[in-house]
């Protein structure tokens, strides 16, 4: 318990202490909101800044979390995973605490552009609300740290994990809905969505954050926030559903994995840990 | 005395390659133990293994007589390691580092500030407790890292290399360091190192090639065993100097300006110098370095399997 909470507290000092990380984290998503709020301009929705910024919030939340892969390969080729390692302190309370540090740092990232958001077109009409969205990111944030350090305990090499990061989370954050509408994806692209996880992440927080959640089916479809896949309408809720089941798989394989994983045959030499992470 | 590492019949292959061929040694309480061998020797492998961090194909391996293989938390908490790369959080500061360190460890909390003083003390490194990591020079990362490997209060201390890359003053400073450690507080150090001077320095050294043990002794031992005395002497009459040389039996080789001369048996060789008196300019007597042991033990293998 007590490694649980000192990894936790690491993780949070480092996110604190890397200002320039914290600027770009807050800068790119309004960068993204002013970008694609000016291309997809829809009929449909009535409030585009807050439909942009839903989707932006879940995105920031997904990648930050999907970071944990990151700081948790930095750290094995460091060489500080391998300090943890030697010492008596369980396996499985380092992947926890980990996981749990990687949760909290990405859910405070989507709550900063969520506060700045507040006063660009984000309103909210209940005090439940923001309770919800608080917890969706939590969840969201756990599930994708799950990811995170399931990716880091597959990784062989530090220098092509970068390329492969990002080769898997460009096309997830872009076919989900968050940026672009999935109705003007084309065709094909929209049949890959329904098998990312993010596109029901995106649809089920962005019903919270707009209060919609007592429209029906047939309406979410039309504003973008239900997934209509040949018919069969994937709601919202049962997109959190979905959400859930696979972070409940991904939190065990990455303890698993993590607990089993020798990562003393990660290939230290080649890599310097700052240069590649900066 | 009580010997607190033990290694009997330790095996470790990787698929068919055997990396550690059914070697046995131990290592006594509040000793220092330095394991030599040439690189891919099996130097790391035996060192991982102890650490807990390998496992083992066969054998036993123990640790204060916990078994590095069934009791890893109780060898761990037994034993501070060193590795040869940094294993230190650089975005953090010293201290944040032991602390953290001490929760790994499950050091009783109203402790930890006193043991932090303590190590920081012994490695001269009390003003720069609050400094990032990242800060700091090479020698001081290291001071660090031994620091901490220390404040658990292990038995065992593992330092794989713990001078490698520093400066010679840095080097010297280390030993220090390590030999008030083994001094005051009876800890066993087990180190490898690539400095043959830093190996005579020890108790007992083992020296590993080809996963076999191939020499086990205390170093004067294995210097007395392995290595000659030489002589370097310059003439000005050399055919008389070589003539002589032969006369009396002494093994030279000719190089370029002077002679070397095996000075292991130095009565013939003081007959010739007192016979040469006159025309010698220049002699040196070189006694026999643990470099030369080394060589001698693992250089002659190499050249023997090629």
């Amino acid at each position: 318990m007590q490694t649980v909470i000192a990894l936790w507290k690491r993780g949070l000092k480092a996110f604190f202490r890397n200002k320039t990380g914290l600027i770009f984290s807050l800068v790119f998503p309004f960068f993204f909101v002013y970008v694609f709020g000016a291309i997809f301009k829809n009929d449909f929705i009535d409030n585009p800044i807050a439909y942009m910024l839903s989707g932006v919030i879940i995105t920031t939340v997904f990648e930050g979390a999907l970071n944990l892969a990151s700081t948790t390969v930095d750290d094995m080729v460091s060489g500080f995973m391998k300090e943890v390692l030697v010492s008596p302190a369980k396996r499985i309370s380092v992947a926890i605490g980990q996981l749990l540090s990687a949760a909290t740092v990405s859910t405070l990232q989507g709550i900063l552009i969520l506060v700045i958001g507040m006063f660009t077109g984000i309103k909210f009409t209940t005090w439940i609300t923001p309770l919800f969205v608080l917890l969706a990111m939590i969840c969201v944030g756990l599930v994708f740290s799950g990811v995170g350090l399931f990716m880091a305990t597959l990784v062989r090499n530090g220098q092509t994990f970068q390329i492969i990061k990002t080769a898997i989370t460009m096309p997830l954050t872009f076919i989900s809905g968050a940026y672009v509408p999935l109705d003007m994806l084309p065709g094909a692209l929209k049949v890959v969505s329904y098998f990312n996880p993010m596109t029901y992440a995106t649809a089920f927080f962005r019903m919270i954050v707009l209060e919609k959640t007592n429209l029906s089916n047939a309406e979410l479809v039309k504003e973008g926030l239900a997934i209509n896949i040949n018919g069969f309408v994937v709601s919202p809720v049962l997109s959190f559903i979905i959400i859930m089941a696979i972070g409940a798989v991904f939190l065990i394989l990455a303890t698993r994995s993590f607990v089993k994983t020798d990562f003393s045959r990660l290939n230290r030499s080649s890599s310097d840990a700052s240069a590649l992470w900066g | 005395m009580k010997s607190i590492i033990n290694v009997k019949n330790f095996t470790k292959k990787y698929g068919d390659f055997v990396a550690v061929n059914d070697i046995s040694f131990e290592v006594e309480e509040g000793t220092i133990f330095a394991f030599l061998g040439p690189n891919g020797a099996g130097k790391s492998t035996t060192i991982n293994t102890l650490c807990t961090i390998f496992e083992k194909t066969s054998g036993t391996l123990t640790i204060d007589g916990k078994d590095v293989t069934n009791q890893k938390s109780e060898v761990r908490s037994a034993i501070g390691v060193v590795f040869q790369d940094s294993t230190l959080d650089a975005k953090m500061t010293i201290e944040e580092n032991l602390k953290l360190h001490c929760v790994f460890y499950n050091i009783p909390k109203k402790e930890v500030e006193e043991r932090i003083q303590f190590v920081l003390k012994l490695v001269d490194l009390t003003a720069e407790r609050k400094k990032l990591i990242s800060s700091l020079s090479g020698g001081m990362k290291r001071r660090v890292e031994i620091a901490r490997g220390l404040i658990h209060y292990p038995k065992v201390l593992f330092l794989d290399e713990p001078t490698t890359g520093l400066d010679p003053q840095t080097r010297s400073h280390i030993w220090e360091y390590i030999r008030k450690l083994q001094k005051e507080r009876n800890i066993t150090i087990f180190l490898t190192t690539h400095y043959m001077e830093e190996a005579e320095i020890c108790n007992k050294i083992a020296i590993i090639d080809g996963g076999v043990i191939v020499a086990h002794d205390t170093p004067y031992a294995l210097k007395k065993q392995y290595t000659k005395d030489k002589a370097f002497i310059t003439t000005k009459n050399e055919a008389e100097l070589e003539l002589l040389l032969q006369q009396y039996q002494l093994e030279y080789v000719k190089k370029e300006g002077y002679y070397r001369v095996d000075a292991e048996n130095i009565h013939p060789l003081l007959q010739v110098l007192s016979e040469q008196k006159n025309v010698i300019t220049d002699i040196e007597i070189k006694k026999g370095t643990f470099n030369d042991v080394f060589l001698e033990i693992t250089g002659k293998k190499i050249r023997e399997e090629a």
